[in-house]
């Protein structure tokens, strides 16, 4: 009976209240996306206009014609420049992050405690407490304006370390004997009985990492300050302000850049979701 | 089953392995040390000794570029820091301002967020299993935008002549409207100022999906039994949800609000593109402010100096929530 009237109750909350809002919440977080994709497709007179229409009056594709052949704009280029970064980043973070953490989690040796407690007190400290010598150190190098300035200090993550060796805790000991007395050596075993324990870390971490580095702009924003290796975040800034009366240009560009990176996260949302619930949850 | 032979040769096998186990330790372990030597502890120490010096990398000193043109100045950034008199520094005056705007904006974008993405995760957690995932993917895409995107819409959206805010207040009030939602120094709201207020819904339409997932998550950890047990106590849904659902995700909502209070102190991309600190200083934060000093002005002992300011209040959260955090919830 209780339960019945629960039910109910719960059925009226759904269609009188969840449904309505949920849905104008939705739109109000599509709408911008709406908007952008819409504004695309205007040609210049229509974009200048006051007040400016929601959807295009004259339908058009000579915005994305105009960006996609446009010479101070290879967006190739800078597609490449982003893939290589994130790309390499995930694969060198993801190797780093589940050594370190399967050898934390599973290997005694000296000092070992210190240092896992100042790898976990890293994750306090704020990227902007490097930023300024980091950039001294790459200029030093001569790193500045290579793509490597993004590539080699972000090699190890003191969150992945954290978040592996909690995975890597959980995988029997007996599983890495019995591969030992199968006369496999060390890395070996990391390689072939670790890394498939470690599927579902892998693929979250590697997603949330793919994804910052795809997304970044501060610090490419400094050490990438010539234009052929720019990423494509720091060009879309510079083309929108380059084409700030050209608002329908900027919105192609805009659509080029966005959109096809996040119809793929939204492919893989799955495991971005795990990973930020991951973060979230324990800390 | 093991018998005690080759759980003898086991054991022995494997302390005769200990050699091994110490080269792969050695030479993993001391890469990573000599790493993170390099890349974190050297511009640790480096940060914090610049901001002891007037130093800019153009011009030339001794070591480290330190001494000779970049003189040591001991306290000197810091108490300039402090002067409040009305012919203080621009530097410091710029600093006055950053810090509490950075506060404003930190202040209000955390009861916002939690204001929007409670609620919301209550909602799609009550809402038919098939439609739950829609809802869920809807809120979550501006979560996986750039935020230089986030920001390039939503300087559109604000545009004063062409932008769709306007458009839409202009048809409600039956006239052109031509509010210039980010540059308009004079417009306020209970003192905060409009170009502030831009930034935080364009930040919020951006961020709020990211908590809103992790209370789904937390929701659906609440065990169905104590639930259960609850309706059958009968309690309606309103104590349900202040007198239990409440209570058990608490740590998870204290946690939400300190890891946003976190990365809010540190907003930069969306205020660097749509406003750049402007109208008059108005959306000037921290991070801005260490960008300008130490990048544009090439003032890195002064912005080094307002790093440092930064890190001491990112850690003090990061030790509250630490210490708050640290007794942990069973159910």
């Amino acid at each position: 009976m209780s339960s019945l009237s629960h039910s109910r109750s719960r059925r009226k909350f759904r269609f009188n209240f969840a449904y309505p809002v949920l849905t104008i919440g939705s739109l109000i977080a599509l709408l911008p996306f709406v908007w952008m994709i819409l504004s695309s497709f205007k040609n210049l007179k229509e974009i200048r206009q006051v007040p400016p229409t929601f959807a295009p009056d004259e339908f058009t594709l000579e915005n994305y014609d105009r960006v996609m052949n446009d010479e101070d704009l290879p967006l190739g280029l800078f597609y490449r420049n982003s893939v290589i970064i994130a790309g390499a980043n995930v694969v060198q973070v993801l190797f780093t992050s589940s050594l370190f953490g399967y050898i934390f989690a599973k290997y005694e040796f000296k000092g070992k405690k210190l240092l896992f407690w100042f790898i976990v007190s890293l994750m306090m400290i704020p990227a902007q407490m490097t930023m300024i010598p980091g950039y001294l150190i790459l200029a030093k190098l001569g790193l500045i304006n290579n793509l490597l300035a993004l590539i080699i200090p972000a090699s190890m993550d003191p969150f992945g370390i954290f978040l592996f060796r909690q995975f890597a805790v959980s995988i029997p000991n007996e599983l890495l004997d019995a591969a030992r007395v199968d006369g496999a050596g060390e890395f070996q075993i990391f390689r072939k009985v670790a890394i498939p324990q470690l599927g579902p870390a892998l693929a979250t971490f590697g997603m949330l990492t793919f994804m910052a580095n795809w997304n970044a702009y501060l610090w490419p924003l400094i050490v990438l300050t010539e234009e052929k290796v720019r990423t494509l975040p720091i060009i879309l800034t510079w083309y929108s302000n380059q084409m700030a009366e050209k608002t329908n240009l900027t919105m192609a560009a805009s659509v080029l850049v966005i959109l096809p990176v996040l119809i793929v996260f939204l492919f893989v949302q799955r495991w971005i979701v795990e990973g930020i619930t991951l973060s979230g949850l324990k800390g | 089953m093991k018998t005690k032979t080759s759980q003898r040769f086991l054991q022995r096998f494997v302390l005769g392995r200990d050699s091994a186990k110490k080269r792969f330790i050695a030479g993993t372990i001391s890469p990573l040390v000599l790493y993170m030597a390099f890349w974190t502890v050297f511009p640790l120490l480096w940060g914090f000794a610049l901001a002891f010096f007037e130093f800019s990398p153009r011009r030339a000193g001794g070591f480290l570029g330190f001494g000779g043109d970049n003189p040591f100045i001991g306290f000197g950034h810091f108490m300039s820091m402090l002067n409040f008199s009305a012919d203080s520094p621009l530097e410091v005056k710029q600093f006055h301002i950053a810090i509490r705007n950075t506060l404003l904006f930190a202040g209000l974008v955390v009861p916002l967020n939690l204001i929007i993405t409670l609620p919301l995760a209550f909602m799609i957690e009550s809402v038919h299993e098939r439609v739950k995932g829609i809802y869920r993917t809807l809120f979550f895409l501006p979560v996986l935008a750039p935020s230089v995107g986030v920001a390039i819409m939503w300087g559109f959206i604000f545009h004063p002549q062409r932008g769709l805010l306007n458009a839409i207040i202009g048809k409600f009030a039956g006239r052109l409207v031509g509010i210039h939602w980010t540059g308009d120094p004079n417009l306020a709201v209970l003192g905060i100022p409009m170009a502030l207020f831009a930034i935080i819904i364009a930040y919020l339409w951006q961020d709020f999906g990211y908590n809103m997932v992790i209370f789904i998550a937390a929701l659906q950890g609440i065990p169905e039994s104590i639930k259960d047990a609850a309706r059958i106590d009968g309690v309606n849904w309103w104590q349900m949800l202040t007198r239990i659902i409440i209570p058990l995700i608490s740590p998870t909502i204290l946690l939400t609000a300190i890891l946003t209070l976190i990365s809010a102190f540190q907003v930069f991309d969306i205020i660097q593109v749509m406003t750049d600190g402007g109208p008059k200083d108005q959306t000037q934060v921290l991070l801005l402010n260490i960008y300008n000093y130490a990048f544009r002005y090439q003032k890195m002992g002064w912005a080094a100096a307002v790093s440092i300011v930064m890190f001491l209040l990112v850690l003090s959260i990061s030790l509250f929530q630490s210490r708050v955090l640290r007794t942990e919830w069973e159910y």
